[in-house]
């Protein structure tokens, strides 16, 4: 159990919109990857949904239920910044983490902090701004959570290490975890996160299973007869989320049945046809992005 | 476990259409045989560093397709049964794809069906000749 809802969450700090009225749902054992620019609100949302923020209005639910103390328990988070003590050793980190969480893994916890190359014997201040995440990521998988809430889990990381912080993420769903992390890798969410959603200036811009998004979301690309040809209804059709026009060539951005869409192109007498796969990059830069101004045609919902 | 399987995750491709296609491709080209075993869920997943749900949902459609089949608790296994019958139609199906991948590229570029019909034919005769 452990089905996260969000529901018309809004957070302002004065006049100042951080989080808009954001609803997403996180199913159990689901990993979650939040995306969005920087300032996009993915922080605040985070500190909503761990009571660090009050929200303005709307509500994070665990199971249908607001956050309670004991739920507060079964939830490891890891912060975009440090939060480790700069004058304490890992190992006296990680003995604060035994003596607060009855559930800690101590074995665990010096399992993965090997793992990660780090020496216990070092105060926090000694570790570089990776090591440091790995530290806390490494100390927040030991807690054995139901949910994990990780803010940039691979920032400061190599290769080498943020890849196995990926698979520590795969392996916590594998068990039931539920895992939401955000990253500006997007590469990193198109191989962990199941679902993702991606906020822009505080507002949900787009959000799905990846997978589905990537079998929906298609540039359909069609030469048409002539540099004046109408395309009359084409902007009005749902399931052309954008139409950018460019002389002879039209490229619609799709939100699902593509084959759909060619032939309709194809029924209008345009030729060089063809559907072009988006990745999840292209997906996130086409949610967050405006449309095209310089496009003769431009539609954007 | 001797399946090598290779998912590019940056692609647009969905990632569980890949494993599918790329168990179905190894079953039609016999480096996987009927009856062996496929890693789980999650060996794959942590194998590859891809989703687990999304590679439950690969393996789900693969069952449903009949090419492979899973015990409760022992793990899911390339259809000993019929094989000759599910390599078959795990070949077909890889082989239909790129037939259609061809054809659609051919027909966006301005070629008739005859056009296409003479290259597919200029082509299999090529690729069969030695076999005559």
């Amino acid at each position: 159990m452990s089905t996260i809802s969000i529901k018309n969450l809004r957070k302002t700090y004065g006049p100042y919109v951080a989080v808009d009225d954001l609803s997403f749902e996180i199913p159990e054992a689901c990993v979650f990857g939040l995306l969005g620019p920087n300032g996009a609100g993915k922080t605040t949302t985070f500190k909503c949904m761990l009571d660090l923020a009050r929200p303005t209005s709307g509500t994070v639910l665990y199971d249908g239920a607001p956050l309670a103390p004991q739920t507060l328990e079964r939830i490891a988070y890891v912060p975009e910044r440090s939060v480790l003590y700069e004058w304490m050793t890992v190992a006296e980190h990680v003995e604060m983490q035994r003596r607060a969480y009855t559930k800690f893994n101590l074995a665990r916890a010096n399992e993965l902090l090997a793992q990660f190359g780090i020496d216990q014997r070092k105060k926090a201040r000694a570790l570089s701004k990776g090591m440091r995440t790995a530290t806390m990521v490494a100390l927040a998988i030991a807690r054995e959570a139901d949910i994990l809430i990780l803010d940039e889990p691979t920032s400061g990381l190599d290769p080498v290490n943020q890849r196995h912080v990926l698979n520590l993420i795969i392996n916590e769903s594998a068990r039931g975890a539920t895992v939401i992390f955000s990253s500006h890798q997007i590469g990193q969410v198109e191989r962990a996160a199941e679902r993702i959603a991606v906020m822009d200036t505080g507002h949900l811009a787009l959000e799905g299973v990846v997978d589905d998004l990537k079998a929906d979301r298609k540039i359909v690309e069609a030469i048409l007869p002539s540099e004046t040809f109408a395309l009359n209804g084409l902007a009005g059709d749902p399931r052309i989320s954008r139409l950018d026009r460019n002389g002879r060539i039209v490229r619609a951005l799709t939100s699902r049945d593509a084959q759909d869409v060619l032939a309709r192109f194809e029924a209008l007498g345009a030729s060089g046809l063809r559907i072009v796969d988006l990745n999840l990059e292209d997906i996130f830069l086409y949610a967050v992005s405006p449309s095209d101004a310089t496009a003769d045609v431009v539609e954007d919902r | 476990m001797p399946v090598v399987l290779t998912v590019d995750p940056r692609s647009g491709v969905p990632i569980y259409l890949q494993v599918i296609e790329q168990v179905k491709r190894s079953v039609a080209l016999g480096v996987l045989a009927a009856g062996e075993q496929l890693p789980t869920v999650k060996q794959l997943a942590l194998d590859l560093t891809i989703n687990p749900n999304t590679v439950a949902k690969a393996y789900r459609e693969l069952e449903r397709d009949g090419v492979i089949e899973t015990a409760a608790g022992r793990g899911s296994f390339v259809r000993g049964n019929g094989s000759i019958e599910s390599t078959k139609t795990a070949a077909t199906d890889v082989a239909r794809d790129a037939i259609e991948a061809a054809v659609r590229e051919a027909k966006s570029i301005g070629l008739s069906a005859d056009e296409i019909r003479s290259l597919a034919s200029d082509a299999i005769d090529r690729w069969f000749r030695e076999d005559a």
